[in-house]
């Protein structure tokens, strides 16, 4: 494909992934623009790009901290949610008496709604980040848990033969076979949970009230204050990007060995 | 026989699956494979080869007769790593490094041998000193499967148990292999090997003796002796005795139901 040369002097990597979704986006913004202009839409129910940008640029400090605190509990929630999943992807994959008594269990979790489990949350653990850390841990536990206990049952058949054949443990043949076997299914739960932990994290914010993004856009939806609610909107969509490129890139390393990472263009 | 001097010994060997409908793989297998002898064994497809070895390498249990290694059960080899087997798929770690999955064996393991070659040694040995930090997928079947060989001799196990490792190479490939194998044999002070193969030209050039299997169920239908002199050569291949032996046995082998050379 031939670039003119002022794009072709930009890094490649910019070039690729950065540019393409830049150059969706603005159309998109355009389009917005105009349209909100041309129909004449009042503020309050859809705001113009230009309105909600005006906005975060008043106070970008203030979007960004509660962005950062959102964040915070997103991350410790999956942290915690993931660790949960892979104790008991653990047991479940060694134990098929212990898959058909929790498997059950698991998909209560995953069914129950978050509105229903938000207020029962903060009423078990109070006003501070604890329900959010956990709202945001039940997301990612399904997820996780199936990922994982595929994964771990799917290794290849010859090298588990081989590893048998040199007498090896079940910790062994876990640790050295199971578990880097199992990190191509563990990526993909990952890029699918921080997401879903951060929405997790929103939601039980509106619950708890106290900081965050999930706050800001509860409040700016009571005030009618339709700019601040989609600056907030824009801000965790940009920080759920991220995460999940930056989740893309440090999968490309761990993962170098995979197929799935190889064949890329 | 003189049960107590066999490498391995076979007693009315037999094997019966029965997951499903009951499946008789092995039928009264009785053989015994003196210390550093290279035996090939060859039969039709899906006679019992691969199961006959699983048997003595202590991945599955008999439903009757028995197997010894060393005149012991073969798991008790398997843990004293007195076993090494080479599988058709080498099935290396695609997330370890070459010399990572060399040296896989001896995490493994409780105790390393005294006097086993180290890891590096043996991947100078088949050649691939090179590219001790590649990784799996950037090498070719030919070279995996020297991986693994190096791999299964990091123990330095007196025996070796083969299931048709050269299976998956091409034509050229294989042929260079078999005299790979043969060097490494030599130079490494004649272990007792089992080798199972579809080919006769692998097995008449390789081995001390050739068994041939019958189909389904598997049981002994001949016992060759391969008296040709070593080490063998691509010049021991065009000889008389040679082809000699090798259309006996194919002879053997179409009876027994199969037409491959």
């Amino acid at each position: 494909m031939a670039l003119p040369s002022a794009l072709r002097a930009l890094p490649r990597s910019v070039a690729v992934y950065v540019l393409p979704p830049a150059i969706a986006l603005a159309v998109i913004l355009l389009f917005w623009e105009w349209y909100v202009g041309w129909r004449d839409i009042s503020i309050i129910v859809v705001p113009p790009p230009s309105e909600v940008v005006e906005r975060f640029f008043e106070d970008p400090g203030f979007f960004w901290r509660q962005g950062w605190y959102t964040f915070f509990e997103a991350t410790l929630g999956l942290i915690a949610g993931t660790t949960f999943a892979l104790a008991f992807a653990v047991l479940m994959s060694h134990s098929r008496p212990a898959e058909r008594a929790l498997f059950p269990l698991a998909i209560g979790i995953k069914v129950t709604p978050l509105v229903a489990v938000g207020p029962v949350l903060v009423i078990a653990m109070g006003f501070g980040t604890e329900p959010k850390v956990a709202m945001a841990a039940l997301l990612c536990f399904f997820p996780t848990l199936v990922n994982a206990i595929t994964g771990f049952r799917d290794v290849n058949a010859g090298s588990l033969e081989f590893m048998r054949s040199l007498h090896a443990s079940p910790w062994q043949v876990f640790w050295k076979l199971r578990l880097p076997s199992a990190l191509p299914y563990l990526f993909v739960a990952l890029k699918i949970t921080y997401p879903l932990a951060l929405t997790g994290a929103v939601v039980a914010e509106w619950f708890v009230g106290n900081r965050g993004l999930g706050l800001v856009i509860y409040r700016a939806n009571s005030n009618l204050d339709t700019p601040t609610l989609f600056a907030a909107v824009a801000v965790l969509a940009l920080t759920g990007v991220m995460i999940y490129a930056l989740v893309s890139l440090v999968e490309r390393r761990v993962l170098f060995w995979h197929e799935s990472v190889r064949s890329t263009e | 026989m003189a049960v107590a001097n066999y490498h391995v010994s076979l007693n009315g060997l037999s094997h019966v699956f029965s997951d499903g409908r009951p499946l008789e793989a092995l039928r009264n297998i009785t053989l015994g494979v003196p210390h550093r002898q290279f035996l090939s064994i060859i039969g039709p497809s899906g006679c019992g080869k691969s199961t006959l070895l699983r048997l003595i390498g202590g991945l599955l249990h008999p439903t009757s007769g028995t197997a010894e290694v060393d005149g012991a059960e073969p798991v008790r080899a398997q843990r004293t790593r007195e076993v090494g087997y080479i599988f058709q798929d080498p099935a290396l770690l695609p997330w370890r490094t070459v010399l990572g999955n060399i040296r896989l064996p001896l995490e493994i393991g409780s105790r390393s041998r005294r006097g086993a070659p180290g890891a590096e040694e043996l991947l100078d040995l088949v050649g691939l000193s090179e590219f001790s930090g590649y990784y799996p997928h950037q090498l070719s079947g030919g070279m995996q499967q020297r991986v693994a060989i190096a791999r299964g001799l990091v123990f330095d196990p007196s025996l070796l148990l083969m299931d048709e490792p050269f299976g998956a190479l091409d034509e050229i490939t294989r042929q260079a292999m078999r005299y790979e194998l043969l060097r490494l044999w030599e130079a490494h002070g004649r272990r007792t090997v089992l080798f199972v193969t579809h080919s006769v030209a692998e097995a008449v050039t390789l081995s001390d003796r050739v068994v041939v299997l019958s189909g389904r169920p598997g049981s002994v239908r001949a016992d060759i002796d391969i008296e040709l002199a070593r080490p063998r050569t691509e010049e021991t291949e065009r000889g008389r005795p040679f082809r000699d032996y090798a259309d006996t046995l194919r002879g053997l082998l179409k009876e027994a139901g199969d037409g491959v050379a």
